[in-house]
């Protein structure tokens, strides 16, 4: 359809220039400016891929105080979507997913993109365990145990899915929410913390990786945000 | 007609969300359990070493919120549109960050530490969240968290907050009116009454 060309053109235009001043955003997505990923950066994935303009707002922490109360249960991210509020980021995830085409083709599909964002978000809150741990011993044990026990089990288990589907992508035939859930915890994070030898039994879940890292929106977003919000390097 | 069977430990747990979903709607399923001893036995199996597992004519879906969305939206109590059901989902989500908070607690053994940490989990994370959660069902004004019927995020809050007045006292919704009516409600919807009358009981 012309139109929706017209708008997904429009749509990375706003989201690589900050100049562009274009009030046809529908989405307003709230997060902290630190971290920087965080519990933000599926959505913001999301979008992107899809090629959905949205406003991009991250605040300092000093504004907290003031925007706890207006939240619906005292946490960010918030999507605010024509002036009504949505949280919880996996909420959020999933919402924007199925409004634009990337949460699979039918009901079945789409049980299967939530289960894999799910088993991020298990991930997720497992590694925040040793990510919060002040003792720096403690740490190094904790991600230790966490990448040997934890994520190799992990890896094992959904290098077996990519092979039973067999499309390259872990749900249907194309990439959905799921692969980006994917990409943002191992490749976003554990590989840019510990390197990428856990994957040299996983060659699926790498050329998955490296698809989603060079899927032209994909790559579009992380290119401007690395350059925008990473000036010091990626963290 | 699907075949369902619902693969969990006999425990309510992560798995209880489906098990009511399923006989708030009615629809026959088979209520697989096995006892934590026979674990290594099924835990290969499953697709990521997890369960609650459902399979769906013999296909397997993992992740008790994946699985509880999907009967909820195959069997009508997910929410009216699609603003409904990212609402339900925002509330769900809000209960399986609670859920994980009690895992700290029901593994601690020594029982003054537990006692401790339960307390700091109700004041810290409970509590700020009922409070919230009270603003939100007023302002929704139907006696449900979302729309004006029951959805799955209704059965969600009462599976969590169920066990919890069982387990800690009436006191945990104290000041929490609107929810420990809905709660309340849903206890005694038939066929939820029935089944909570007839299903294993366990601890958990």
């Amino acid at each position: 359809m012309l139109i929706e060309t017209f708008y997904r053109q429009i749509g990375s235009e706003i989201v690589t220039n900050k100049s562009f001043k274009f009030s046809m955003a529908v989405y307003k997505l709230h997060y902290f400016d630190n971290p920087r990923r965080g519990h933000a950066e599926l959505s913001r994935l999301i979008l992107s891929q899809a090629g959905v303009p949205f406003e991009d707002v991250r605040f300092p922490h000093s504004e907290w105080p003031n925007m706890k109360p207006t939240t619906p249960f005292g946490q960010v991210p918030i999507l605010e979507v024509n002036g009504q509020m949505l949280a919880q980021s996996n909420a959020i995830a999933r919402y924007l997913a199925r409004q634009h085409g990337l949460a699979g083709k039918d009901d079945w599909e789409q049980a299967q993109t939530d289960m894999y964002i799910e088993n991020i978000n298990d991930l997720l809150n497992a590694v925040a365990v040793p990510f919060v741990e002040k003792d720096p011993a403690k740490q190094k044990e904790m991600y230790g145990k966490f990448m040997t026990e934890t994520i190799a089990f992990h890896v094992v288990a959904v290098e077996k899915q990519l092979k039973k589907n067999n499309t390259g992508y872990l749900v249907g035939d194309r990439l959905t929410a799921a692969d980006l859930a994917y990409y943002a915890l191992f490749s976003d994070f554990i590989e840019v913390k510990f390197g990428g030898a856990f994957l040299k039994d996983a060659p699926l879940l790498k050329s998955l990786l490296v698809r989603v890292r060079t899927s032209p929106n994909v790559k579009k977003w992380i290119d401007f945000r690395n350059s925008k919000y990473y000036p010091d390097g990626n963290e | 007609m699907v075949h369902y069977k619902l693969i969990y430990f006999n425990l309510r747990g992560r798995g209880e969300l489906a098990r009511l979903i399923l006989h708030h709607q009615e629809v026959a399923f088979e209520d697989f359990r096995f006892e934590r001893e026979e674990w290594t036995k099924y835990k290969t199996g499953t697709p990521f070493g997890q369960v609650p597992v459902l399979e769906v004519d013999g296909k397997p879906l993992a992740q008790s919120n994946a699985i509880a969305r999907y009967l909820a939206r195959q069997h009508g109590l997910a929410g009216q549109n699609e603003w409904e059901q990212s609402q339900a989902d925002m509330y769900v989500d809000c209960i399986y960050d609670l859920i994980s908070g009690t895992r700290p607690i029901i593994h601690e053994s020594d029982k003054e530490k537990q006692k401790e940490i339960l307390q700091k989990f109700l004041k810290e994370t409970v509590n700020p969240h009922l409070e919230k959660l009270e603003q939100q069902l007023i302002k929704n004004g139907t006696g449900f968290l979302v729309g004006k019927s029951i959805t799955w995020a209704d059965l969600a809050y009462y599976s969590f907050f169920s066990p919890m007045t069982e387990r800690f006292g009436d006191s945990v919704m104290d000041n929490s009116p609107h929810l420990k009516k809905l709660v309340e409600h849903v206890a005694n919807i038939p066929q939820i009454k029935k089944y909570v009358e007839t299903r294993p009981k366990t601890t958990l």
